[in-house]
């Protein structure tokens, strides 16, 4: 069963998906920090309502990427668009949600004033699709900890309410920088599981950034490989599981040959 | 260690250090204006109460008015310090001079500026010598902001007021409670100082050197340590009451 508003994406479709409203549009994108080329030439149309994940070696500018896409820092050549409007303006206007690497909450807020931070700050571009942060902290299994400080909470905990935080925005695309990389293994499938449940049928666009091969299939419609620094994306592999993605997808021996694919691209993308 | 020692232990430690304070001075026989035995300390200020409390409030006011307004500047100058790198390198020198230039050298001259009876010139230099050290905190503390959550409002691009006040300000508060610690002693020292003419513990303190009264002199410095403890105090209960949070402030029982 598809979640309402998408679709897998199959190599079959991948002529429409190109001609149907990007929410994110890199044309040309290149970034250099003084002499160190970090992006070379990134093209690249995400589809409204898609899971794209973005894998690629360490420091080869995946995270860069994503800073782009979320208008903080500033391309040196191309054209970035998100829903339409350039990245910048995107940012100014809260349409793009980020969670961090690390949860990033204010050990002096609680949960519920941390699930709220980002709309309590530049309030008035607050647009009509906010959600409200308490309805989606119960959701994640928070409900009973609105009080608590961070330091009262676990690692996946922590990272529950920097997802409810991004959440809460209501913004049309969600840019995750490795948000899993720092739990262990338990953890991560458990938020696995629950990223799958939150974003499906929400019409979010995601960009979502992992070392992990297996997250990034078992999470994504498309996983992009990216080289080495410079960032080039080397392989767009169309991620054709069913929705909504079972807890046990990786047993699937489909998800397999999947990952075997996103490694051999990744392998091939290094030499 | 259990909650009765922690209580205890400090009670002990001060009944041996006046205990050996009383048995030194009359063994040694030590003139009262050198160093006046404890008990007679007491007896003095037990003689003149109200007059005791009533500059002991004098001199309160004065640190505490001073410590307030070198708070509310420093936070100012630290935001703006923290801002631009050209601000904190022009302002360092001026507070570092600040710091290292004795202010008992200049309280005449900004006492004959602003009135020697009058309340300001206590106030103003407790101000302006507790002002460094809550600046360089100040400034510290709010670069120090953690960097991701300083990228996650610049996300949704939060005004510098919004990342002011949401971000650098609380992650100042560690610092500026250090550096609270430290003033608090040194506003009391500076007030005590340059009060003369204004009322308060300095006068008491002043007068009793003039007439050569050991006991009301050491009535007033142990009225100084009183209120230096009694502030120190307070600074704590502040600091647990607004920073229970961080990890200085929880129990360490566990």
């Amino acid at each position: 069963m598809i979640a309402p508003g998408r679709r897998p994406y199959t190599p079959a479709n991948v002529g429409t998906w190109a001609t149907m409203t990007a929410a994110v549009s890199l044309r040309g994108l290149e970034k250099s920090f003084g002499a160190l080329e970090t992006i070379a030439g990134v093209d690249l149309e995400i589809e409204a309502g898609s899971f794209v994940s973005l894998i690629g070696p360490s420091g080869c500018g995946k995270s860069t990427l994503l800073r782009i896409v979320a208008g903080l820092e500033t391309p040196s050549g191309g054209q970035v668009l998100v829903d339409g409007e350039p990245a910048v303006s995107a940012r100014r206007h809260k349409r793009v949600a980020m969670v961090p690497q690390h949860p990033g909450l204010l050990p002096w807020r609680s949960v519920r004033a941390n699930a709220r931070l980002l709309l309590d700050v530049n309030s008035k571009a607050n647009g009509p699709t906010t959600k409200d942060p308490i309805e989606l902290l119960e959701r994640v299994g928070l409900g009973s900890f609105l009080d608590a400080h961070p330091h009262e909470l676990s690692g996946g905990m922590q990272q529950r309410v920097a997802l409810v935080r991004a959440l809460a925005l209501g913004a049309p695309l969600l840019a995750m920088d490795e948000p899993l990389a720092a739990l262990d293994e338990i953890t991560r499938a458990e938020m696995r599981g629950l990223l799958n449940q939150l974003v499906e049928g929400h019409n979010v666009t995601t960009l979502f950034v992992t070392h992990s091969i297996s997250e990034a299939v078992a999470l994504s419609d498309r996983v992009l490989v990216s080289s080495p620094r410079p960032a080039r994306i080397v392989a767009d592999i169309p991620i054709d599981l069913s929705r909504p993605r079972p807890d046990d997808v990786d047993d699937d021996a489909h998800f397999f040959d999947l990952c075997t694919q996103v490694r051999h691209a990744l392998l091939k993308g290094a030499e | 260690m259990s909650r009765a020692t922690r209580y205890v232990a400090p009670v002990v430690g001060l009944v041996v250090f006046f205990a050996a304070w009383e048995l030194l001075v009359r063994a040694l026989d030590i003139r009262p204006f050198v160093l006046t035995r404890p008990s007679q300390i007491v007896r003095y200020m037990f003689r003149f109460p109200h007059d005791y409390f009533r500059a002991a409030l004098i001199t309160m006011k004065h640190a505490a008015l001073g410590f307030a307004i070198a708070v509310v500047v420093a936070l100012v100058i630290g935001a703006a310090m923290a801002a631009s790198r050209f601000i904190e390198y022009a302002t360092q020198p001026v507070l570092t001079l600040i710091a290292v230039t004795p202010f008992a050298a200049y309280i005449a001259s900004v006492k004959i500026g602003l009135g020697v009876f009058s309340d300001k010139p206590v106030v103003f230099i407790v101000a302006l010598v507790s002002l460094p050290a809550f600046a360089f905190a100040a400034a510290d503390g709010m670069r120090g902001a953690d960097p991701s959550s300083r990228e996650l409002l610049a996300s949704v691009d939060a005004s510098r007021w919004e990342v002011l006040w949401h971000l650098r300000m609380p992650s100042a508060l560690p610092a500026l409670f250090t550096a609270a610690k430290y003033n608090v002693g040194l506003a009391l020292v500076v007030a005590y100082l340059a009060e003369g003419g204004t009322g308060g513990l300095g006068q008491i303190g002043s007068r009793a050197i003039a007439g050569n009264q050991g006991d009301r002199l050491w009535a007033a410095i142990l009225s100084m340590a009183i209120l230096g403890t009694i502030s120190l105090i307070l600074l704590n209960v502040l600091q647990r009451a607004v920073m229970g949070w961080h990890v200085s402030q929880r129990s360490d029982d566990g």
